[in-house]
């Protein structure tokens, strides 16, 4: 076999172990391990290859953001940050039609805005939100579909722990990143907050209602939200306006959202115990799927695989907006059986030489970011999608009498809204550049 | 599908070991405890590294501060006094955060695979009889195993190769390999772990019973 033939047979063995339960990361390892064997007809170079790969995977720079925004999200929960975000939007939207299930998209967002992780924010604004809206009578499948919803919204507005991964692997900013998601971020809560009401015109009896709150109770619970807006502002505008290195901002983040928390007494002894080991697995089980796309990525590299593909399909002379669609459907398609990190890891460093290789009418920065936006979009869709989305069962798991069908009905609400929204980008790529554009 | 949620209920990383006493419990404890003590220390030197990393940005902040011309000109005798005594960014705080978070993502690992925290898909295996997904969990954590030990190996091979080139970091000169002996010691944990685990769950298919449940989203 020629290296290229045996990176073209390294994509069906690694599915196979992958739906055969072999976990991402060592699966990706394994494949990375043997192709590197048969390539280089024996195992001196992937021996000595992992003499320093696995440490400087590890001790990477950039990468130690991740645990850092890990950390920073558990913090933000423990300084009631999630309660309070849920209880000023509750207050200025609860009484209207839908109101609660907005304000948990609302509240979603905000917690988004600290917090780099899309099943965190589910988990943690669905502990908040979750006992608010069954006790304003509204239905199970609605409020689990709702707050599913909303944490993917965690992943989108930044900071954002996937985008500096595709940041690191296709090089690129992350401070710009950051500020093309923000756009795609908003539009993403305001696409949530009309599928709501849509939802409540179709099936009423899915919503309570109450009376509206006084005005200066609203503001009461407005004025709770400074924490999370001052982090929020320091961490991304810090990081934007070059005062620190993304790392370093998520280093301020963590300890911001860490002192407020012990300010409000949630942080101690056994808390902090508590998101040590909540961070700690997290990264852990990031970090070794990190590792074994290293790993399998560097063995691609050799095989020569990307570049070929790449030359393949600008030979064949479809459409870039073709390949694009194809491109994306293919992760919709996926992301319904795998996790958001490990699509992006497993599949950007071949579409991306692709992508890069298409004429968008964009320079070859605004591609990268655009595409990187898009992809993460889609990815995330994948979360909510029946039957395996990830952020389906957190939330479900935590309400025992709504059976997941239901769950399934009133997802599919927010599923067609996310399409509608992945649509509207990739036909106007302005939307996403815009900020970069006028902000450089 | 299955991931390690971030959410903090799920932190705790439960595992079942089912209520009798004997030796399998004792042991699972230990591991378990060790697996945690470890996740703790990284956690640790996470803080320690965030924290490093907070005065760093704030010496640099008020160093380019004093260096700003209102104040050089106008109060050169605090402004001079403070920069002697080197108020600035930490010196080499880039090379201390890389040497320190690889040995605490070293040190998280015993606890994801204690825990069978690690992302898999299991649409497709779910359709399976319990008898082969106890097989293939049991090969996956044998060949886990034997993956850790690997890494714990090459890590060592790697030190002793930084060991005798002398090589060490660009600022801080300190040498690389005592960066690597520290990784090294959390990676034989891990190595011990993923041993332990695949011991598990060979008992687990000899006996057909579950001793470590995946601390995963049931559903």
């Amino acid at each position: 076999m020629t290296s290229l033939e045996i990176g073209l047979t390294s994509f069906p063995v690694l599915l196979l172990l992958i739906f055969l339960r072999v976990p991402i990361g060592l699966a990706m390892f394994l494949v990375g391990l043997f192709g590197l064997y048969f390539v280089t007809d024996g195992w001196n170079m992937a021996l000595s290859r992992l003499k320093t790969e696995t440490y400087s995977t590890f001790s990477s720079y950039s990468l130690s953001i991740v645990p850092m925004f890990l950390l920073m999200g558990h913090f933000a929960t423990l300084g009631g940050m999630s309660t309070a975000l849920f209880k000023a939007a509750e207050s200025w939207l609860g009484h209207k039609r839908g109101g609660v299930a907005m304000a948990a998209v609302g509240a979603c967002a905000g917690f988004g805005s600290i917090c780099g992780s899309s099943l965190a924010t589910a988990a943690t604004m669905g502990q908040v939100a979750l006992p608010e809206l069954r006790r304003y009578g509204y239905s199970g499948g609605f409020s689990t579909a709702t707050l599913a919803a909303g944490g993917t919204l965690g992943i989108l507005i930044p900071p954002s722990v996937i985008l500096v991964i595709y940041a690191i692997l296709t090089e690129q900013n992350i401070a710009k990143l950051f500020l093309a998601a923000f756009i795609p971020g908003i539009l993403a809560a305001i696409g949530y907050i009309i599928t709501i009401s849509i939802y409540v015109r179709i099936h009423p009896d899915s919503a309570g209602t109450r009376e509206p709150i006084p005005y200066a109770e609203r503001f009461r619970a407005l004025a709770d939200v400074w924490p999370v807006l001052l982090v929020f502002l320091l961490v991304v505008g810090g990081i934007y306006l070059g005062w620190f290195t993304p790392t370093e901002g998520a280093a301020v983040g963590a300890a911001g959202t860490g002192l407020i928390a012990l300010v409000n007494r949630g942080l101690n002894f056994s808390t902090l115990i508590e998101s040590f080991l909540a961070t700690g697995r997290s990264t852990a089980m990031i970090f070794f799927i990190v590792l074994g796309a290293a790993f399998y990525n560097g063995f691609l590299a050799l095989t020569q695989v990307p570049q070929e593909l790449a030359q393949y399909v600008t030979s064949l002379g479809y459409s870039p907006w073709v390949v694009l669609a194809i491109i994306l459907s293919l992760y919709l398609v996926f992301g319904c059986v795998m996790d958001s990190l490990s699509m992006i890891l497993l599949t950007v460093p071949i579409f991306f030489p692709i992508i890069s290789q298409l004429d968008f009418g964009l320079t070859f920065e605004e591609t990268a970011i655009w595409f990187g936006i898009i992809v993460l979009i889609v990815v995330e869709v994948g979360l909510i999608t029946p039957p395996v989305g990830m952020n389906l069962f957190v939330i479900n798991s935590m309400d025992r009498t709504t059976p997941m069908v239901e769950t399934y009905k009133a997802v599919t609400y927010f599923v067609a809204s996310d399409i509608v929204r992945v649509i509207i980008l990739v036909a106007f790529p302005s939307i996403t550049l815009f900020l970069m554009r006028i902000l450089n | 599908m299955r991931a390690a949620t971030t959410g903090i209920e799920y932190a705790c990383a439960r595992t079942d070991v089912q209520k009798r006493g004997g030796p399998d419990v004792a042991i699972h404890g230990f591991m378990l405890v060790l697996a945690r003590a470890m996740a703790v220390l990284g956690g640790i030197v996470l803080t320690a590294l965030v924290l490093l990393t907070c005065v760093s940005v704030l010496g640099r902040g008020i160093n380019s501060f004093l260096h700003w011309d209102p104040i050089a000109t106008f109060m050169p005798a605090v402004s001079g006094w403070l920069l002697e005594r080197g108020v600035g960014p930490v010196w080499g705080d880039y090379e201390l955060v890389e040497a320190g978070i690889a040995f605490a993502i070293f040190a998280f690992i015993p606890l994801c695979q204690i825990t069978a925290g690690h992302a898999t898909v299991d649409i497709f295996t779910a359709y399976l009889p319990k008898r082969v997904n106890r097989v293939i969990q049991m090969i996956v954590d044998i060949v886990f195993a034997a993956v850790l030990i690997l890494i714990a190996w090459r890590l060592f091979e790697g030190m002793m190769s930084k060991k005798q080139y002398n090589e060490t970091t660009f600022l801080l000169q300190f040498p690389i390999w005592w960066a690597y002996l520290i990784s090294l010691i959390a990676s034989v944990v891990a190595a011990l772990v993923g041993v332990y685990m695949a011991v598990v769950r060979i008992a687990e298919f000899l006996t057909m019973r579950t001793i470590v449940q995946a601390a995963e989203v049931d559903h």
